[in-house]
């Protein structure tokens, strides 16, 4: 798998774009390069900008973490979809931890941020009373590389 | 647990955003989202190929894929695990993809960048519920106004028999065309539909009737390949989207890194005729024997409207619609040139005497583009805008009101060609626009191939080169 990867720093903007309350989805793999993915429902940056914290529901969360506790190679896609535009966040497992009560109020937030962002092209968050994001499990990731992923022209492109 | 493909139909309808999840050669995953889904058959899926990304180059090292895709209708979202089979670049499912795929283009301005490379077709290994994102069909249901699993079965023989009656029932072409919109909206609850017909100006069509809109855009063209509706015309066959608004906002994505990359200059999208916002859309060409008479389309402001049950049955109702439409132009030109050119027949209103302090408007003929402008403003223009001039000549030099289509078909000014000529749909297309434009000019029917003008203002002609 090479040498580990240098650590990345985020904009401002884009972290701040990544804790929005966006679409956010987190894909690992196996040893048989099998990919695993499952949905994130907020994350957090720390201060400097160099690691995220993803939260999933625990219970999808499981394979994910058997995936990065052999694999730490970690993938998260963002997503705005009133206008598409969209990321990719590359980064190294560093560890996790069972949610406290105040990562859930960052939870709801980003959730209800997420829903409201649905709603403005015609999808109700009434659409998903079934959903479950808690108990959670939070990621942390060490960031090590962005990438355009906006649809069209460029899409892939290493963000600079 | 494994589902059948079958049972998933819904979730092929691209209303949600679905996500692929790959992974490199080297073990670096991979996550994206994808604009469609595809079902191919019981066992396989075609995901659409459009730009050359890193999840298409992982595909090409390791052919295991992992999609998320929602089901509208509850919910509820589905992993698919899948593993590369190959890609398409011809065949119908690669056809039904690029048809969508380059109406949605069209649409938004973006042919020719917003395009589809291949069908990728995936054979599916397994398919489960996604456990955090489990559905909820009664919350869809309320909030969609409907029942949930209930899924509307309009094409019952006892409609589609009384389709069939209404249709053989329309006198005229004019009849004809509001009398299948209006079965449309009151047997198969379809409230907003429009059907257009090809003219004289080759690779172009001409909105001849609409139901459902504010405004009725009789006379609105729409260029072959242009569009959902000219991409339906271009292909002749019938393209269904639903879930538009999402799609849209992806391709209007697209069209702003194209315009930040200059790969596409800053140009006007072609706006649809009728409702604002579609969510929904079907197109299906009216054909007989693959010649192409015109486009009926229907729209929705509900995403998911129309199901493939719906494609399916109007593609075969649009086959006996351009029989409908063509033996109505058949028989109104065949019935006309029975009837003895009689010469003018007395007028069913009498026109009052000019100068009697009836309002004055100035039609303008402008014989470089051949378009018509009343009072300033655009009326019409081409084949019908002719007509119009050449009535309202005949009328101020000789107070002559009657007319016959025969008499049109005649005269060499007008140019009609002697095979297929149209003249009943630019009548029809002429009249309406009066209606709407300048009701003090009015062409109502006499009979079969007979209409008598009458006006109820005065008429001051100003030909202009």
């Amino acid at each position: 798998m090479g040498e580990p990867r240098q650590t990345t720093t985020l904009s401002q903007e884009l972290a701040d774009f990544l804790q929005s309350g966006i679409s956010i989805s987190i894909a690992t793999r196996d040893g048989s390069l099998t990919p695993n993915g499952t949905r994130a429902w907020a994350v957090t940056a720390d201060d400097d900008r160099t690691h995220i914290t993803a939260f999933l529901y625990a219970n999808t969360a499981e394979p994910i973490l058997r995936d990065l506790h052999a694999h730490p190679e970690v993938a998260l896609g963002f997503d705005r979809p009133s206008d598409s535009r969209a990321c990719q966040v590359k980064g190294s497992y560093v560890a996790s931890h069972r949610c406290r009560a105040v990562d859930r109020k960052v939870i709801d937030r980003q959730v209800a941020g997420f829903f409201a962002d649905l709603g403005t092209i015609g999808i109700p968050a009434a659409l998903f009373r079934g959903w479950k994001t808690w108990p959670a499990v939070a990621i942390r990731i060490r960031v090590t590389d962005v990438f355009h992923q906006t649809p069209g022209p460029g899409a892939g492109e290493r963000m600079r | 647990m494994t589902m059948a493909l079958e049972t998933l139909a819904s979730c092929f309808q691209g209303i949600f955003p679905a996500t692929l999840y790959t992974c490199s050669a080297d073990g670096i995953p991979n996550v994206s989202t994808l604009s469609h889904v595809d079902y191919v058959d019981a066992k396989h899926v075609a995901l659409s190929f459009q730009f050359f990304n890193k999840s298409r180059r992982n595909i090409s090292e390791n052919p295991k894929a992992l999609v998320r895709l929602y089901d509208p209708d509850t919910s509820q979202a589905y992993l698919f695990r899948l593993r590369f089979v190959r890609s398409e670049t011809a065949g119908p499912t690669f056809e039904s993809m690029r048809l969508r795929i380059e109406a949605i283009a069209s649409h938004s301005g973006l042919k020719g960048i917003f395009k589809l490379i291949a069908a990728d077709i995936y054979e599916v290994e397994s398919v489960e519920p996604a456990e955090d994102e489990a559905g909820a069909p009664e919350a869809v249901a309320a909030a969609q106004n409907i029942a949930p699993h209930v899924p509307a079965v309009p094409f019952t023989m006892k409609a589609l028999g009384e389709l069939s009656e209404r249709i053989q029932r329309a006198p005229t072409l004019e009849c004809l065309l509001e009398s299948i919109l209006e079965t449309l909206e009151s047997l198969f609850g379809f409230g907003h539909s429009m059907i257009l017909l090809t003219n004289e100006r080759p690779d172009r069509l001409v909105t001849l009737a609409s139901r459902g809109y504010e405004n009725r855009g009789v006379g609105s063209e729409v260029g072959f390949g242009e569009g959902i509706i000219g991409m339906v015309a271009e292909a002749r066959k019938p393209i269904r989207i639903s879930g538009m608004i999402r799609q849209m906002l992806y391709a209007n994505a697209v069209a702003v890194r194209a315009q930040e990359q200059g790969v596409r200059s800053e140009d006007r999208c072609i706006p649809l005729p009728g409702l604002l916002s579609p969510e929904s859309q079907l197109g299906i060409p009216l054909l007989v024997r693959d010649e192409l008479f015109g486009v009926l389309c229907i729209e929705s402001e509900k995403a998911y409207r129309f199901h493939e049950q719906d494609k399916t049955y109007l593609e075969v109702l649009g086959g006996y619609l351009a029989i409908a439409i063509q033996n109505a132009l058949l028989r109104e030109r065949s019935e006309e040139s029975e009837e003895p050119d009689a010469g003018p027949r007395p007028s069913p209103t009498t026109p009052p005497a000019p100068g009697t302090g009836r309002p004055r408007i100035e039609v303008a003929f402008y014989k470089i583009d051949e378009c018509i402008l009343v009072d300033g403003e655009y009326l019409v223009r081409s084949l019908p805008a002719k007509i119009l001039w050449k009535i309202l000549l005949e009328s101020g030099q000789s107070g002559k009101r009657e007319f016959t289509n025969r008499q049109l078909r005649l005269d060499k000014s007008l140019a009609l060609p002697e095979f297929k000529d149209n003249l009943e749909s630019r009548l029809i297309l002429l009249r309406r626009r009066l209606e709407e434009r300048c009701p003090a000019i009015r062409i109502a029917s006499s009979g079969r191939g007979r209409f008598h003008l009458e006006l109820a203002c005065e008429v001051a002609l100003v030909e202009k080169p």
